[in-house]
């Protein structure tokens, strides 16, 4: 193998793991609050559709960013009401999440610009190389290449993975979102608010998640294609799980997938069909799932209340 | 009527009362919606009853949608009932689907009817063992069957996809697909130029006979009892890893044929996308239904008429059918949560109630 296969593998791996990365963080929180992620793919998909609206009407991406982070949120918020206050089973009230988020993707492509399937192309992101501002990031030795051919999201991911995971692990509010995942009614006995964590935890989800659609949306494509999260949110629960539902865990492992995930763009045109390689992302989550549910180390206390 | 059916007549009256309230909260939050976007609230609706309800292309093209989302909606429903919540049903329509194709296909020394119930079955197997593997997956190795149910739904819908690009396309054939099935093992159509078969009838002979198994049989008490708690089923000697492998089965067996019925009813081949999402779209009929197996033929024919009535309108002028879409979504979360309708409507009446009782009560003090 030559060097710009490798070179290549390296860029791409990089590139594709940052959605999960990102929503693998948000699953970190969600989890470590005591509520199993289910609804990522639905705030992932919302926050991919308002990010091409936010940069459509403004034309400025960031504006993008914010209403994906903010479409996110309330997407989670709906997730936190259904299984925190109104006590419905995570499993059944993400999967309503989840037909939401896709429902709104197709029904703002058909409101907004009248079509189907997919959006026009809006402002997005470029590479760090071809950024005016972060260009001489690309001219640092050895990383250089690498990191030029990234987007500005990785060097926010990076910050996320490293703020989530002190958060998670030496601030007090990490302890206690800890302690309410494993184990509500005590967390409730010593006075803590298990209800407002659970929310926190659920709203830091949607966040991230919202942020890792804006980037399925604003910096791999330019547009909103239906169908465009294709399992992400699912796959970042798996990889949460691999990760022990820890920031730093989760997003190593995240490298994996997209290891997987950009074999089929590095092999592109390669003998093997390309149906064949762009199952392989999946037949890896599925084999870590299967193999790894039993031995991982989540919160004890997932899906349970402090007054049930 | 004693005292247990006298219950069950009033369970059964507030399911449906709940569902009913969900719709219609959904259809409005819909229709709020397609007003934002510059439609007319009324139009759109009016146009969408008349067109699937006022004629009888829209009647049977309403019946013909209904029948893909009452296999899968049935077998969501199959599922849910022992707390399984089946997101393989997509992969299994598809393995369905599949193997009913390569039956009909392949398999030609079977007679007219015969072979299109043995087809028929095959799109059953295939689905079934789906659902076999996803239920191993689970009792073998814990794995949530959420999760194996998505990733196997974008395994196998790529595996059929490069099957259909590749070793099963024939020479001729533009688009991706496999040779048509045998004549012999298409389903007859109930209605000409209308894709409504017979596997609506099966469909709802089936919703009929899984409601017997679910009520009058050892195996539905168990699958139900483990459903409802499974700790205590356990406790009671009720092999709970059983009843989940079954239900699995049960229920991608379900969705197989419906991509049975897709492919022997509708495309007579196996093409590259045989479903729009059917899978998902069980979530809310099953939803709709109180998960019941009964209640399943009748929300899968109300969501075909809303679907059907869309396209029927669609194809005059430009209505958002995704809209459709927003309303399933918004039936799941509202049955899921009924209190989510119900809380403010107390809210409002508490307050009400309060304001009248105000000046009695300060009547009382002042008496006092």
């Amino acid at each position: 193998m030559n060097n710009d296969i490798i070179l290549a593998i390296i860029t791409s791996t990089l590139r594709l793991s940052v959605p999960v990365m990102l929503a693998a963080v948000g699953c970190s929180f969600s989890t470590r609050a005591g509520v199993t992620a289910f609804g990522c793919e639905g705030m992932m998909a919302a926050g991919a559709i308002f990010a091409v609206i936010g940069s459509d009407f403004t034309g400025s991406k960031w504006i993008g960013v914010l209403l994906a982070v903010l479409a996110g949120m309330l997407v989670s918020s709906l997730h936190a009401v259904l299984h925190v206050k109104y006590k419905v089973n995570a499993t059944l009230s993400g999967m309503s999440v989840n037909l939401l988020g896709a429902a709104l993707g197709a029904l703002a492509l058909k409101l907004v610009w009248k079509v189907s399937g997919m959006s026009p192309e809006v402002a997005a992101f470029s590479k760090i190389a071809a950024t005016p501002s972060l260009s001489w990031m690309a001219r640092i030795p050895v990383i250089g290449y690498v990191l030029g051919e990234q987007s500005l999201f990785f060097l926010i991911t990076i910050v996320v993975v490293i703020v989530g995971w002190v958060f998670l692990y030496k601030t007090t509010f990490g302890l206690r979102m800890r302690m309410v995942g494993e184990n509500p009614v005590a967390a409730n006995t010593v006075g803590i608010n298990t209800v407002r964590y659970k929310y926190m935890g659920v709203l830091v989800c949607g966040l991230l998640s919202g942020l890792a659609g804006a980037f399925l949306s604003l910096v791999g494509m330019n547009r909103y294609i239906m169908g465009m999260t294709a399992g992400r949110g699912y796959v970042a629960m798996v990889i949460n799980n691999l990760g022990a539902s820890n920031p730093i865990g989760s997003a190593l492992s995240a490298l994996f997938f997209g290891f997987f995930d950009c074999l089929q763009f590095v092999f592109q045109g390669v003998r093997t069909p390309s149906q064949i390689l762009m199952m392989l992302p999946y037949v890896f989550t599925l084999i870590i799932c299967v193999g790894n549910t039993k031995r991982s180390k989540g919160p004890a206390g997932v899906g349970q209340h402090f007054d049930s | 009527m004693n005292e247990h059916s006298r219950k069950r007549v009033s369970d059964g009256v507030m399911m449906f009362g709940r569902s009913a309230l969900a719709l219609l909260v959904a259809l409005l939050i819909g229709g709020v919606v397609i007003s934002l976007g510059g439609y007319s609230f009324v139009e759109v609706y009016t146009a969408i009853f008349k067109g699937s309800l006022g004629t009888s292309r829209g009647m049977l093209l309403s019946l013909a949608t209904a029948t893909p989302l009452m296999f899968t909606g049935l077998g969501f429903a199959i599922g849910i009932k022992v707390g399984i919540v089946n997101t393989g049903l997509e992969g299994q329509l598809y393995m369905g689907g599949l193997t009913a194709a390569l039956v009909g296909i392949y398999v030609d020394f079977l007679p007219g009817p015969t072979h299109a119930a043995v087809t028929m079955l095959a799109g059953a197997i295939g689905g079934g063992a789906v659902g076999l593997l996803m239920g191993w997956f689970r009792t073998r190795f814990g794995a949530p069957e959420v999760i194996t149910g998505i990733m196997l739904n974008s395994i196998i819908t790529y595996f059929t996809g490069y099957l259909v690009n590749g070793p099963l396309k024939p020479a001729e054939a533009a688009s991706p697909q496999t040779a048509p099935i045998l004549k012999s093992a298409e389903l007859s159509r109930l209605a000409s130029k209308s894709q409504l078969t017979t596997a609506l009838i099966v469909c709802v002979i089936l919703c009929i006979l899984i409601y017997l198994l679910q009520r009058r049989t050892i195996w539905g008490f168990k699958m139900t009892a483990v459903g409802m708690n499974p700790l205590a089923a356990k406790v009671a000697g009720i092999n709970g890893s059983q009843m989940y492998l079954a239900a699995l089965v049960l229920s991608g067996a379900m969705a197989g044929l419906g991509g049975a019925a897709l492919v022997q009813g509708v495309f007579k081949r196996f093409v590259d996308i045989i479903s729009n999402g059917y899978g998902f779209q069980g979530i809310p009929v099953s939803a709709l239904a109180a998960h019941n197996p009964l209640g399943v033929i009748f929300a899968a024919i109300l969501f075909g008429v809303l679907k059907a009535g869309a396209t029927m309108v669609n194809q005059s002028t430009t209505i958002p059918f995704e809209f459709v879409d927003m309303v399933q979504a918004l039936v799941v979360v509202f049955v899921a949560a009924p209190s989510i309708i119900l809380s403010p409507i107390q809210k409002i009446r508490s307050f009400i109630k309060k304001k009248d009782s105000g000046p009695a009560a300060a009547g009382q003090g002042g008496a006092a």
